[in-house]
Parts: structure tokens; sequence; C-alpha cells
């Protein structure tokens, strides 16, 4: 953290330098050769595009948890926030008939409000983006319940499976991948090549000295979680397009908070804030999946997968710290 | 150091009565809890049934009250441990196959447990210190491990059926205690033994001042010839401890145990340990609020069931207690703005946000 | 664990009571006339297969003169229930009835709650035999096993490779299916293979994930079978995915809603339950006839509408499996 404190915030721009990225493909490319010589069938196109396809919606839920990171803040409502969207979305479809453009109105528009409500706690009320989040995860999670009336989402509509699943006017890729390239390039233009992104990262490496340079800090951290709270419940949609199901736990029941952040700094954004790398997110995101893959063609016992997940944490995030100290 | 955010919030609030055990803090927290303990004694027939029946309620939650015990030492020095409920699923999981596979006597049992807690605690202090990664993410990635290790040892078939020693612990009640036997739950009386040692520790001991002063200011005390990872290790290894306590605390209420069993503590216990008014950047608070601070959530939680409302419902007003709370304290410390002025005057024209101290 | 069957002798009894359902001269008779207070309390609130339970006890109360309460913890949690039976500890209902996220952990609670002179019936997933008055199982164990089994080697063949997708290690229940599928594979099948086991943690997008990594891992798996609301859906979406619809085959223990669609286009060819609403009706009748002190440990008694049911050591068996398929699936709403 003193390493962060210590850069110029003349120098905003992610961490270009530092090649986690570079690191990270090689990392994915290395473990999916090995597992490929030991069990050829994992090399399959199928079975690739599958590993990329399941890291989707944590991409995109990461991909807010980062932007709330490289600001020094945190955002624990992500998973109940990507379940209430996953659930209002998938039961309008389900029992309204909501056509899907309508549905992303409703997964952006609920991210937004209820984004902005948590960034109003932070910025003007002043609590600390842990214990804000921390309460507004019960809130979310609840209203979940409410609206749901102790029902689930068990079918969507054939647009919404589409969308999920398919390619847009037959390409090859599945939407939800471009839906997360798009994303992932607007995110890494944001942050690293815009006035917007500066800020939040000069907020994010002090907020005084941003105070001081002119920043409007609390309206940045309020664009900010809103930002985090649009993409999680973006997240959500994919989900049950994906999934064609929801259920009261979905999100935080895959603990889908912790992964978010596991991933956002596994990829080399720092905690202490300032920095922040937006494609390394995307990159741990697929990495664990090919992990948590690779573990099934190896035939490891499953009680050892989140253990798995956990070296993987530590290992990475250690790698990351190293290099930022070094650099200080 | 885990250093979130708004730094003006933390610089508003005033230090200097952060030796004395209570305070502005704890006293209204107490005054809430004899409003909720009374309001729901009033109009929620069933919470008041006679003095026995009232401390047996106390059973339900404090379980919470002594892993935020030792959640409030790491938090004091700025960090976090994520790994609690994992440490408390698979160390009563382990003194549970220890007695139930190998013979161990329940009570030696259990005393290792506790001892793996304090292991798995260093371990998380290890990860921090040696290989230098932030708290929230090092007790992130162990929990993922423990929990693991946890699910790993239960088998498919986790022990249960206690001796009725042991399973006395959760649910019994004090027998010799003159007038009051048969009155004061045992789990009521080892956490009123540990919350006063605990406070006593953080407010009367040299190792509290440090503890204190490690979380207010690293840097500083690491200058003034502290130890610094030494009092972080004791502090991870105490909340472990007090994880894996709370952890066969459970086993003997269940007669049983899960390796998910510890899964809940987390969330609930941060709660506890932040209502209570200690500072989630370190270095402020007492650990009187916090035990007030279980008290009010415990008995909240319960009188809520009690009177009627579901569990979703009840959840939902912890959270919004939660934020309440933290938001009037800070509107508290700032003197008479009001709420509305406080946002357009943030919105508007923040005050400069200080950098944290540390 | 109890694993019973109703004997052939209890099924022509069944059928020479049931002509006269309302007033059979035998077995146990409800009391109406008190007004009882009975909560149903669910592993967690906000799945459709305890809601299904849920329906069935709705109208099930309005004709035995219960004040009915559906209740439950917002996760699967044996803390989150425990806290609900304390509630209703101190709200003096008269039965509780609840299906539980584990037998052992929640037996404590529950004996409190007998000695405050609260009647227990559990339902669905059964808690230690001392804490409670009466057991309504599903179906009986082997018997669900076995149709699991049929109904995916069926069509995959006595020679398949198979694989198995279910919720956590340590699940009472699915365990207990699992080991039923195990020995009627050895019995009737020996030729047939589990080549993996694998594990959803019942949330519908690890269901999946398992079950795409399943089948990647092992291409000459032609059956999965999943005894879990989630592993299915999970299991069947995953075929559907990979377009395996038609080669492989799976099974498992969901509601009719959650399948319906991979009834409908032959990913699922049969999945086995059990009639949850019904299943609700005969919980809060065995709540009434408990609530009176009218049944006994071994005893028969004539449920309105429901038939006529054996109770043998506090064990009520609800059915026989009920075989979804796509002929009939859509007589079923839940």
């Amino acid at each position: 953290m003193s390493a962060a404190a210590a850069r110029p915030a003349a120098d905003p721009r992610p961490g270009w330098r530092d090649r986690r990225e570079l690191v990270l493909v090689a990392v994915t490319a290395a473990s999916a050769g090995a597992v490929g010589i030991v069990n050829p069938g994992f090399l399959t196109v199928e079975n690739l595009r599958f590993v990329a396809l399941n890291s989707v919606v944590l991409s995109i839920v990461a991909l807010g948890q980062t932007l709330v990171i490289a600001m020094r803040g945190i955002d624990l409502s992500v998973a109940p926030l990507m379940g209430l969207s996953a659930m209002v979305c998938g039961l309008l479809a389900q029992t309204h008939g909501l056509p899907l453009w309508g549905a992303v109105g409703v997964a952006l528009a609920i991210g937004l409000a209820l984004g902005t409500l948590n960034g109003v706690l932070v910025a003007a009320l002043n609590i600390p983006p842990i214990i804000t989040t921390l309460g507004t995860y019960s809130l979310f999670g609840g209203l979940t319940f409410l609206y749901s009336d102790g029902t689930q989402v068990d079918q969507v509509p054939p647009a919404y499976a589409a969308f999920g699943n398919a390619g847009p006017l037959g390409l090859p890729v599945p939407t939800p991948v471009l839906v997360l390239l798009l994303v992932t390039a607007a995110c890494w233009f944001a942050l690293g090549h815009s006035r917007f992104g500066r800020a939040v990262l000069a907020v994010g490496n002090n907020a005084a000295a941003a105070y001081n340079a002119g920043l409007r800090v609390a309206v940045i951290r309020i664009q900010v979680y809103a930002l985090s709270g649009l993409l999680a419940c973006l997240g959500g949609l994919v989900f049950v397009c994906y999934t064609g199901s929801a259920t009261v736990t979905t999100g935080t029941g895959d603990h889908v908070e912790l992964q978010s952040i596991a991933v956002a700094l596994v990829g080399g954004t720092l905690i202490a804030g300032g920095r922040a790398n937006v494609l390394g997110t995307v990159l741990a995101s697929l990495f664990l999946s090919t992990v948590l893959t690779a573990l099934v063609f190896l035939q490891v016992p499953p009680i050892w997968y989140s253990a798995g997940e956990g070296l993987m944490i530590l290992v990475a995030v250690r790698g990351g710290t190293r290099r930022a100290a070094g650099r200080a | 150091m885990d250093m979130r955010a708004p730094a003006a919030a933390d610089a508003a609030t005033p230090r200097d009565g952060r030796r004395l055990p209570v305070g502005g803090w704890e006293l209204a927290l107490t005054a809430l809890l004899v409003a909720v303990v009374a309001g729901f004694g009033a109009a929620a027939p069933g919470f008041y049934a006679g003095p026995a029946s009232l401390l047996g309620l106390t059973e339900n939650f404090l379980p919470f009250g002594l892993v935020a015990l030792g959640l409030s030492l790491v938090i004091l020095t700025g960090g976090i441990d994520l790994s609690v409920g994992a440490v408390a699923s698979l160390s009563a999981v382990l003194a549970a196959q220890l007695w139930s596979r190998f013979g161990v006597d329940i009570w030696a049992a259990s005393a290792l447990g506790v001892a793996i807690g304090a292991l798995l605690g260093l371990l998380n202090a290890a990860v921090i210190l040696r290989l230098g990664i932030e708290p929230l993410i090092a007790t992130l990635g162990t929990s993922f491990l423990y929990g693991s290790a946890a699910v790993a040892a239960a088998g498919a078939a986790p022990p249960s059926g206690f001796p009725a020693s042991f399973t006395a612990v959760g649910t019994g009640t004090l027998g010799s205690l003159g007038p009051l036997a048969g009155l004061v739950p045992i789990q009521l009386a080892l956490f009123a033994a540990l919350a006063v040692l605990f406070s006593a520790l953080v407010a009367r001991s040299p190792f509290g001042r440090v503890l204190v002063m490690v979380g207010y200011s690293p840097d500083a005390a690491r200058y003034s010839g502290i130890r610094t990872g030494r009092v972080l290790a004791t502090a991870y290894a105490v909340s472990g401890a007090m994880a894996s306590l709370a952890g066969l605390v459970l086993a003997s209420y269940y007669d049983a145990v899960r390796p998910d069993m510890g899964d809940v503590l987390l969330l609930t216990a941060i709660t506890m340990v932040v209502l209570g008014g200690i500072s989630i950047f370190g270095g402020e608070g007492t650990v009187a609020g916090v035990v007030v601070s279980v008290l009010v959530l415990g008995f909240l939680r319960q009188g809520m069931l009690i009177a009627g409302f579901s569990d979703m419902v009840t959840t939902m007003l912890t959270g919004a207690i939660l934020l309440a709370s933290i938001a009037a304290k800070n509107l508290f410390n700032r003197r008479g703005t009001g709420l509305a002025n406080q946002i357009w005057a943030t919105i508007r024209r923040p005050e400069p946000p200080r950098a944290n101290p540390n | 664990m109890n694993r019973r069957r109703r004997s052939l002798g209890g099924a022509a009894l069944a059928l020479a009571l049931s002509v006269s359902p309302l007033f059979a001269a035998d077995g146990a008779m409800p009391d109406t006339a008190k007004r009882i207070k009975v909560a149903m309390v669910p592993k967690l609130v906000g799945l459709s297969v305890f809601k299904a339970n849920e329906q069935g006890a709705i109208a099930e109360a309005k004709d035995l003169n219960i004040d009915f309460l559906y209740t439950g913890p917002v996760t699967a949690s044996a803390q989150g229930q425990v806290d609900v039976f304390n509630s209703l500890i101190a709200r003096k209902f008269d039965v509780i009835t609840t299906t539980s996220n584990n037998p052992t952990q929640l037996a404590p609670s529950l004996e409190r709650a007998m000695k405050a002179g609260i009647k227990v019936v559990a339902y669905d997933s059964d808690v230690a035999p001392q804490a409670r008055d009466f057991f309504i199982q599903n179906t009986s164990y082997p018997a669900f096993g076995k149709a699991l089994v049929e109904s995916v080697i069926k069509y995959a063949g006595p020679d398949a490779k198979i694989a198995i997708l279910s919720s956590t290690p340590d699940a009472t229940i699915q365990n207990e299916w699992i080991g039923a599928v195990k020995s009627y594979l050895a019995a009737t099948y020996p030729k047939v293979q589990i080549v993996a086991t694998e594990y959803g943690q019942s949330s519908p997008s690890q269901s999946l994930t398992a079950g795409l990594n399943i089948l990647q891992a092992h291409p000459d798996v032609t059956g999965i079978i999943a005894p879990d609301g989630a592993a299915v859906v999970g299991a069947a979406a995953a075929i559907e995915k990979l377009g395996k619809t038609g080669k492989v085959f799976t099974t498992g223990a969901s509601n009719p809603d959650a399948v319906r669609q991979y009834v409908k286009s032959g990913v699922i060819k049969e999945t086995p339950l059990w009639d949850e609403v019904k299943e609700g009706r005969l919980v809060l009748y065995v709540a009434r006839l408990a609530a009176d002190g009218a049944l006994k440990d071994n005893d028969t008694f004539t449920a309105p509408g429901l038939g006529t049911y054996e109770v043998k050591d506090k064990v009520i068996v609800f059915s026989e499996p009920l075989v979804f398929d796509a002929s009939n699936i859509d007589q079923y709403k839940f």
C-alpha cells in the first residue's frame, strides 16, 4: 500500500508496465496446455468456448468491482444486486412476457438506482464502504425475497435464452462474450484514457490531493458505485439468460462479492486504490474458470476445488504485491 | 491495514476518549439495549417469560459475540479477518473427529480445537506479514483453504451426539450460584468472563495500548520501537482462537458439527464489531461497545422473530440499523449540521477529505 | 435411517378404507373443534418445491381449523432454522412441521420444543428420531433409488457410463438416494459404471458448470443422475448447451416447473419426485392428528382426498415415486 501512496499521481494509467496481463495469459495458456496433455478433451473448441462463457458473468461484475477498488472503495453488495436483477428480469419475463430490451432497461435501472444509493451513503454520509455495502447487502438481498415471494425463475423466453447462449446474427461468438468485450473496452477506455478514469485513480491514490486539485470527490464516488451497481445488474441479466434460472440465493449463494474482489486483485488492481487493471480482471476471471474446469479433467476430488481457488488467490496476489513493492 | 476510504468520517471522530471503557457511543447503545428489551418485553408476548427465559435467549446469539470479541482485536489493528467462519468450522470439525475417531477426551479435544484455531490465526498472520498480502485478501484466500479442509475432515457423516457434560456448555445453566442457580446460561457466563478479560486487555493493559497504537498509526508504532509484527500475529491468533471457541460452543449447542456451520458467523460478527463503535480503519473503539452491540443485535433479532417478523425482514432491519447508526454517529460528531445540509454541502463543496493517518 | 415400505396388506387395507374416506371407522381421526397454530418451516424460503408444500398446506389448514404460518430462514442454514424454531416456541405454537437442513444440528432445539408441549412433525428431510413425533418420508429410499436408475438406464443402456451430480458431499437425503442408486445398480445393472461424482452446492450456476465439466471431461458419459433440484436443472442445461440431447440422459429430483422445458425437449426422458402439493396437505393432516394426540406410534389413518396411510414406528411413507415424463408433466403445476 505504501507503494501506491508513493507513486506519483501524475501517472494514473492502469499498470501496463507490470505486465500482469501477459503473466495471466501465460499462466492460463500453460495450465490449459498441461491439462490438454493429460486429457486432450480439454483443448477442444467446444470446451474452451464454455470455459470462456462460464467466466463472463463474474467478469462483468468484477469489472464494476475493479472500478470501485481502484477508487479505494469496496462493494460487497454486488452479489445481492446481481441476484436481484436476475430475479426481477427473470420473473418479469417468465410471468409477464417482458421483452428482452425491457429487461435490459429494468436491469440497468435497478443497478443505477441502488448503486447510486451505495454511493450516496459512502460519499455523502461518510459511511465506510465496507460497512455501507455490508448493510445494503442485507437490504438488497431482502428486496429479492420481497419481490420473488418465495418463487424462483425456472425458464426464460427463447429470446432471452438465445441472448445468453447463441451468437447474434449467426456469429460463432456467443452474445455474452461480445457483451463482455464491449464492457471491457468501455472500462478500459474510461479508466485508462479518459478524464473520468484519471479522476477515479486520483481519488484512489490520494483523496485529499484529488480534492485539493479541484476534483469533485463525492460526485466521482457516487458515479463509481452507480457503475458498479449497473454492471452487477447487467451480470445478473446475463446470468438469467445464460442459465435460464434464478433463485433467492443467486449471487450471494456463490459468494460473487468475494469472487469479484478476488479476481480484481489477482488481475493486478491494488486494494489500496490508485491502480487498476481492467484487462487483468477479465483474464483473472478466465484463469479461475480454466482452473476450476481443469480440476474436473484432472479428476481432483471436488472437496478440494475451493482450496485450489484459495491458493490461486494467495499466490497470484503475492506476485502482484512483490512487483508493486519492487517498483516503489 | 485496510484503509478504505472516506477519510473525512475518520478524521471527524474525536479520539481523546478512546482510553475510557465507556463513552457517549457505549451509553447510546446501552439506552438502545434497554429500549429493545423493554419494548419487546411489553409488545411481544413470549419475549419475556421470566428472567431465566430472557437470559436463555442469549444462547442463540452469543457464539456470534465470541467471534466479535476476537475480531475486535484484529479490527482495532486496522485489519480484518474474513476466515473466522471457516476457522470455526474447521477447528470444531477437527475437535469432534479427534473425539469420535481417535477416542480423545472431549475436553482435551476442545482444548486442541482452540489451539488449532490459534494456529490457523497465526497462519493468517504469516500470510499477511511474510507474504505481504493485505488482510482482506489474505484471509479471503485462507478462508477458502480452511473451508475446503473442513469439508474434507468432516466426511459424509460428521460426528454428533457428544457427552452431556459437553452439550451443557451450549444449552445448560450454571447450577451452583445460590439464588441464581439455574438462571445464568453457561454460555453467558463464558461470554461475560471473556468480555471482561478483553475489555481489560484493550483498555488497561500495555498490550492494549500497543494494539490501538498499531491500528492508529502503524508507522508511528514502528518508529517508537513496537514490534508491530508480533502485535498483529497475536491479534490474528486470538481471533482464530475465539472463532474456534465459537465453533465449539455451536457444536455443543447443536450437539453436532457440520463443515459449513461457521459460515453464518462472519457478516453478523463484523456488524457487531462495527456497530459497537470500533472503527473499521483501526485504532479506535472499545470492547465494552462491542459487548453492548452484541446484546442489542442479538436481542433485537430474537425479539423480532418472536414478534412474528420473518427472518428476511429481521435481516433487512439489521442492515438498516447498521447504516443508520454509523450515519448518525458521523453526523452527530459534526455538531449541528443537519442531514440535508450535510448531503448538500458534501455534494456541492466537500470538506477536504484528509488522508488516513497511516 | 428408517427404510420401510408399505406392505401389500397395508395397500389392500388402504383400498378398502378409501371407499368411505370421511368416516372411516378404523384408524386415527382428527378433532377439529379447537383452533390450533401450526408452522411449516422449510430449509429456506424461496424455493419452489417448498412453496408447493405451502400451497397444499394452506388448502388443508382451512378444513382443519388451523392457523397456518409458513416461515423459514433466508439461507439454508441450521442456525437460521433454529432461530425460527426458538421464536415459534416462544410464540406457543401447537405444532412445528419442518424439513431439516441437517438431521443432527436441529435436534436440541426441537427437543426443547417437544419439552414445551409442542408437537414436531418432520417431512421431506428427517431430523434425529428423538427430536420429532412423526416423520413423513417422501418415498422410500430404495424405491426412489430404483426410480432414478430406471429413468436413465432405460435410455442410456445397461452398460452405460454414468456420472452423479449431487448437492453437497454431506447432504443426508441425497447420500441416502445415492446409496440406494448404487445398491440397485449393483444388483440389477452390474455393468453400469459410475465414472464421476461432482457437487453443485445446490446452486444453479455451479451445477451447470459442474454438468458442463462432467460432459467435457468424460465424453463417454451417457447418463447423469442428479438427485437434487438445482443439480438436475444444471445437468439438463449442460446437455442442451453441448447439443447432446438424445445422446445423454439425465434425471433427478426436481419440481415439474423447473424441468418442464427439458422434459418436453427430450433432455430428460423421465424424472421422479412426488406430489409436493399433496404432501403439504398430508403434513398438515398429520399435524392436526398429532396436536389432538390422536395418532399412535404405530397406527393407520385415512386422510380425506389423500388416501390411507400406515404409521410404522412414527414414520409415514407418503407415496411411491411419481415419475414425470412428457405425457404427464403438464398435469402438475408446482
